[in-house]
């Protein structure tokens, strides 16, 4: 268990130094800061003397040493645009993010789960068709479309819900600011997690039925079916729990995808989290900012990952966790 | 009697605003990025300053001047104007404003990197009284009002021995605020929101304003903000897409303002870097062969204003007999007889989130270019790193959008058009790497020209030689536009400067 | 030997391809898919014969002739499908568009199902380290989504070979991205198959015949992951005409000049509450058939092929 551990962080210290590089990287590629931070009228000479205060003339192999070391010290530098510790707006925005995803994760439980499970009872079910029909029309449709669309179906023609921001939040142990508490917050999650959740549903209803499909085929099923079980019991205790080992894992891997599809349910909602917020980042060209959400981002990939495989572990004692890491 | 008169006034002002105190939801694309009013020249933080200072004076709808801070002025020599400023006002922190307030605020916007180039001719503020000052510069300023519009006196008691210009910083200005103004800031999550209510205390009583509490949110996204909008979420927005203006008409409790700006849209073809550019029967063929008019009816729906010279329509150097010019014929031999009826192939660089439309502008105009044969290689980027390869002059033709801060024709002529020169800071923005000296002089000395008649002469010359050589192919003045709902009363608040006095604003 | 070489090796054999052919047929949603997708197929291939204009030369470009709505509502017999807002007409736009869409994405999964196919079989007949190293790469590749990887990938290019050359190299840029992006899928599904094949006797009878592990990889295991691989494939190319959309709706698409089917959505996306539905409604419309239908066939294939479901 140490072991696995400690391999984890060897590993996560990798993939985070891979990140930084990378970040560093691009950031010439995104434009001048500089150039995006003053007014139209300021003459070359004012600007090259801002470029020398912000050390942006030094080597490149100078400024990431400095920036590398920094980090190490736990600065992730000042963002431009808030003047404040990257890794503090970043912070601030991430109840934003984590409250959408995890709405948007309660829904996709909520709704696969037994959409699912029913798919791959009642293959030949009209209902079951239907699901599926429905599950590949949703993988088809791609998630800007599916959220300009309920943008426009719900706040602009019905006018049943709000159509950005959090709405009212309540700062809870003096950190937290949270939407869940209050009926506005909650109406203004409907929208955005909605379509968050609908871009991932329809491949979580088609794996739950999959899965299962072939987990009601396995020998002990019909074993199970054999020795006279009811059916509710064979389903839902002896199937369901094989079912949902392959579904963990690969639940884990999206949370990856999820983090890059909030950008998109940010951006068109203008939801104040961490996808907007590295969007906005982006095109201000705030590269301190840029770096510590792909910072901030790799950590919760590593973070969710190793969670995973303990959770894993815990399902499954038979997997060793030791030879998993790398 | 009067004051009797005076008092029942107040009185009734008072019932009026508490009977219709409102609160303004209203959603922008951006927010200003600093609390400190010096620390970048941008229309956020302008339409900042507007909330929650005041300036000495300001600009009308009708392009003159009303008082605000100063009661009166007048010139007293070529060199000197004296201000009244105005007695019993006081900053959101308590403190009296005096004139004082107003030669600190000159010495710090003298001191911002910024502002310091519009404030330069100006050599000191003398007081003559705590009401009284005599601005004086170092030569004759025809413009000094205009740059007096700029002056939003700053607490000097609140910021003194604190008041670092930080920029990227944290510095206290960034963050703490205390100005004249109709709001005062009550909370603010950069990017997201600013919460302001209604300054209590604030001078300006005979102002219908009643709006006692707004709030700013900042919607990046046009189909969300409008979305918003329509959807009742917030009352007032701004900017609003050309394209989206039907629907916006379309919608009954909804009203649509929008006013001429006088911001130009126009390509600069680089003569350093292509000789067929130099010669100037081939940029005289460019010019006629783009077509303004139909950019502005189709890519702009009607919004902007086909546009053949820099000066928009109330400044100055405007020229009524220079006007957008379409001919294909007269093009295609101009072409032949520079001798390029073959054409040739060039590139073009255009920033595609700036201005309004700027990529499909950029577009179309590739497309009016290959009716004379001119090959346009174009590319479009985000602004971010846009101006990085503008100030690298990376292509043959550049596209710029410009607005002049003073409102005066020749602030766009010294950027835009003279000789580049890194110390005067003149010609800064000339991707034209067209340079004339005569020019250049004439553009002087309508910098020091007080005589009105001689000045508007000097600027209309000026006007027509760049016309006449074809420096640059100017596109439109793009519209602004506003919308809000039918009981808030925006059409007499806002201006085409882009920020909104929203402290006279009533909604009903 | 009781079998020829070649009859092991070929998992689909005639009498199964039989069966699933006419399993096929019977499915009226999976024809009609195939008929779809074969259409666009054809379109996208003979787009240069049947477009009406070259949507590429700014020649056909009129501004005049901007926001022409379909030739139903305006009568206006050029244009069928109208115009977009440069006055390029729509029908030739979408059917260049669906070119490059389907090309980037095809392109992609090959380099995916190469790059995949070759990891897949060295893990999972190698095994051990090398194993254990592939598929750790895999995960933490997995967990990146492709927009994640697109986006710093995109920028590092940019970086490499300068603003001036990305819009010449854009497509192959968007191909090399999505095509690195996701090659784990493959890996995966290659390496599983390859460690149930490994068991087999086959295997071991190649082996004790003294047939190189090459040869044995790509000649004998190889043909056996067939059907998983080629559910795959179908399902892949439409994620990566979906990925190509997506990162064109974010800007890191293909160049205006050039539209793909994502870019036209995109730029179409302005043009929602304006009126002019049809800019954004016809390349959407479009783009979802196509996906729609790929991935109808993918399902299919996935129930009729794979084995452990065959078998009932």
């Amino acid at each position: 268990m140490l072991i696995f551990l400690l391999r984890r962080l060897f590993q996560a210290c990798v993939v985070l130094t891979v990140i930084s590089i990378l970040s560093f990287v691009i950031q010439d590629s995104l434009g001048d800061p500089v150039r995006q931070m003053v007014g139209q009228s300021i003459s070359p000479v004012e600007i090259e003397k801002i470029r020398e205060e912000q050390g942006l003339n030094d080597t490149k192999f100078e400024q990431y040493t400095r920036y590398a070391s920094n980090v190490l010290q736990g600065d992730f530098g000042h963002s431009y645009f808030y003047k404040e510790p990257a890794l503090d707006v970043i912070l601030k925005k991430l109840p934003a993010t984590f409250e959408l995803a995890f709405s948007a994760i309660v829904i996709i439980i909520l709704v696969s789960v037994p959409c699912g499970i029913y798919a791959a009872i009642r293959p030949k079910n009209i209902l079951a068709k239907f699901l599926m029909f429905s599950s590949t029309i949703g993988l088809s449709v791609p998630i800007f479309i599916v959220g300009i669309f309920l943008l426009y179906t719900f706040s602009i023609e019905l006018q049943w819900t709000p159509s950005f921001g959090r709405g009212d939040t309540v700062l809870v142990l003096g950190i937290w600011e949270t939407g869940f508490l209050t009926l506005d917050g909650l109406s203004h999650l409907i929208l955005p997690s909605l379509s968050l959740a609908i871009a991932l549903l329809p491949m979580f209803v088609r794996l739950i039925r999959s899965e299962m499909l072939e987990v009601l085929h396995s020998e002990y099923v019909k074993y199970a079916w054999a020795k006279g079980l009811s059916p509710a019991r064979i389903y839902f205790v002896h199937a369901l729990k094989n079912t949902m080992l392959p579904i963990i894992t690969i639940g884990g891997i999206q949370v990856g995808t999820l983090v890059a599809y909030t950008i998109l349910t940010e951006t068109i909602f203008q939801w104040p989290g961490m996808g907007s917020l590295f969007l906005d980042a982006v095109n201000r060209v705030d590269s301190p900012l840029i770096s510590a959400y792909l910072m901030v981002v790799g950590a919760i990939f590593v973070i969710s990952n190793t969670l995973v495989d303990l959770i894993y572990g815990y399902i499954n004692p038979t997997v060793r966790l030791a030879s998993h890491g790398l | 009697m009067k004051v009797v008169a005076r008092f029942i006034h107040l009185i009734g002002l008072f019932f009026c605003s508490a009977n219709f105190a409102a609160t303004l939801h209203m959603a922008t694309d951006a927010d200003p990025a600093s609390l400190d009013p010096h620390e970048h020249l941008s229309q956020g933080t302008l339409q900042l300053s507007h909330l929650t200072f005041d300036p000495l004076l300001r600009w009308t709808q009708e392009n003159t001047f009303e008082p605000r801070l100063a009661t009166s002025w007048k010139s007293i020599d070529p060199l000197t104007t004296r201000f009244d400023l105005r007695e019993d006002v006081y900053f959101h922190s308590g403190n009296p404003f005096s004139a004082d307030d107003v030669i600190y605020t000159m010495q710090r916007l003298k001191s911002s990197v910024e502002f310091r180039a519009l404030f330069d001719n100006i050599d000191r503020v003398e007081k003559l009284s705590d009401y009284r000052i005599d601005i004086i510069t170092h030569k004759p300023t025809p413009l000094l009002l205009n740059l007096m519009a700029y002056l939003f006196p700053m607490d000097k008691a609140f910021y003194q021995g604190r008041d670092d210009i930080v920029k990227f910083g944290n510095s206290f200005a960034s963050r703490n605020l205390s100005g004249t103004g109709p709001y005062i800031i009550t909370n603010r999550e950069p990017g997201t929101r600013i919460e302001f209510v209604r300054n209590a205390n604030y001078w300006d009583t005979i102002s219908k304003g009643n709006v006692d509490r707004i709030e700013f949110s900042t919607i990046k996204s046009d189909s969300t903000r409008l979305a918003a909008l329509l959807s009742g979420d917030v009352d007032f927005i701004f900017p609003i897409s050309p394209l989206d203006m039907p629907r916006v008409k379309r919608s009954p409790n909804i009203q649509l303002v929008t006013l001429p700006s006088t911001r130009i849209l126009l390509l600069q073809l680089n003569q350093n870097r292509r000789t067929e550019l130099k010669n100037t029967k081939v940029r005289q063929a460019i010019n006629l062969a783009v077509n303004q008019e139909i950019i502005v009816k189709k890519i702009l729906k009607g919004f902007g204003t086909a546009a053949a010279q820099l000066s928009a329509d109330d400044f100055l150097g405007h020229l009524d007999s220079i006007r957008p010019q379409f001919e294909l014929a007269k093009a295609r031999q101009l072409m032949q007889e520079a001798g390029y009826e073959k054409g040739f192939k060039v590139s073009m660089m255009a920033p595609n989130n700036r201005y309004i439309h700027d990529e499909k502008i950029a577009q179309a105009i590739t497309a009016m270019l290959a009716k004379i044969n001119i090959k346009v290689d174009l590319k479009t980027l985000p602004k971010a790193q846009y101006f990085q390869e503008y100030d690298k002059r990376s292509a043959d033709i550049m596209m710029l959008g410009w607005q002049s801060d003073t409102l005066d024709s020749n602030n766009l002529f010294e950027f835009i058009v003279a000789c580049p020169d890194p110390i005067t800071g003149y010609g800064v923005y000339n991707a034209n790497g067209y340079c004339n000296p005569r020019l250049d002089s004439r553009i002087k000395s309508a910098n020091r020209e007080l005589n009105p008649e001689k000045r508007i002469r000097l600027l209309q010359q000026i006007e027509s030689t760049i016309a006449q050589d074809a420096v640059v192919v100017p596109i439109a003045w793009e519209h602004l536009a506003w919308g809000a709902k039918e009981n808030v009363n925006i059409s007499s608040i806002v201006n085409s400067q882009g920020w909104p006095y929203l402290g006279d604003l009533v909604i009903d | 030997m009781k079998y020829s070489v070649k009859e092991m090796s070929l998992p689909i054999s005639k009498q199964r391809f039989k069966h699933i052919w006419n399993g096929f047929l019977s499915d009226k949603l999976a024809v009609l898919s195939l008929v779809i997708f074969i259409f666009y197929c054809v379109v996208a291939l003979a787009a240069p014969l049947i477009a009406p204009f070259d949507p590429y030369d700014p020649q056909f470009m009129d501004l005049e002739n901007s926001e022409i709505p379909p030739y139903w509502i305006s009568g206006d017999d050029r244009f069928l499908l109208g115009t977009d807002a440069q006055g390029r007409d729509l029908l030739s736009t979408i059917l260049y568009g669906t070119r490059l869409s389907l090309s980037i994405g095809l392109l992609a999964v090959i380099i995916q199902a190469g790059l995949g196919i070759f990891i897949g079989l060295t893990a999972g007949y190698a095994g051990g380290k090398l194993d254990n190293f592939f598929m750790r790469c895999a995960d933490i590749q997995l967990s990146f989504s492709t927009m994640m990887i697109a986006i710093v990938f995109l920028a590092i290019f940019q970086t490499l070979f300068g603003s001036d050359y990305y819009q010449q190299l854009a497509m192959l840029m968007l191909i090399l991205v999505i095509g690195l992006a996701e090659w784990p899928l493959f890996a995966r599904t290659i390496r599983a198959s390859v460690l149930a094949e490994k068991q087999k006797e086959y295997v071991d009878a190649a082996r004790i015949m003294g047939i190189g592990p090459m040869r044995i990889m790509f000649k004998h295991i190889l043909p056996n992951t067939m059907s998983p691989l080629l559910v795959i494939f179908t399902i892949q190319i439409a994620n990566a005409i979906v990925a190509e959309a997506a990162l064109s709706f974010l800007g890191l698409g293909m160049p205006v000049s050039e539209p793909s089917l994502g870019s036209l959505i995109s730029i179409g996306f302005s043009y929602v509450f304006s009126g002019a539905w049809w800019i954004c409604i016809i390349p959407s419309a479009t783009l979802i058939l196509l996906i729609l239908v790929m991935n109808l066939l993918g399902d299919w294939l996935r129930d009729h092929l794979n084995p452990k479901i065959y078998k009932d």
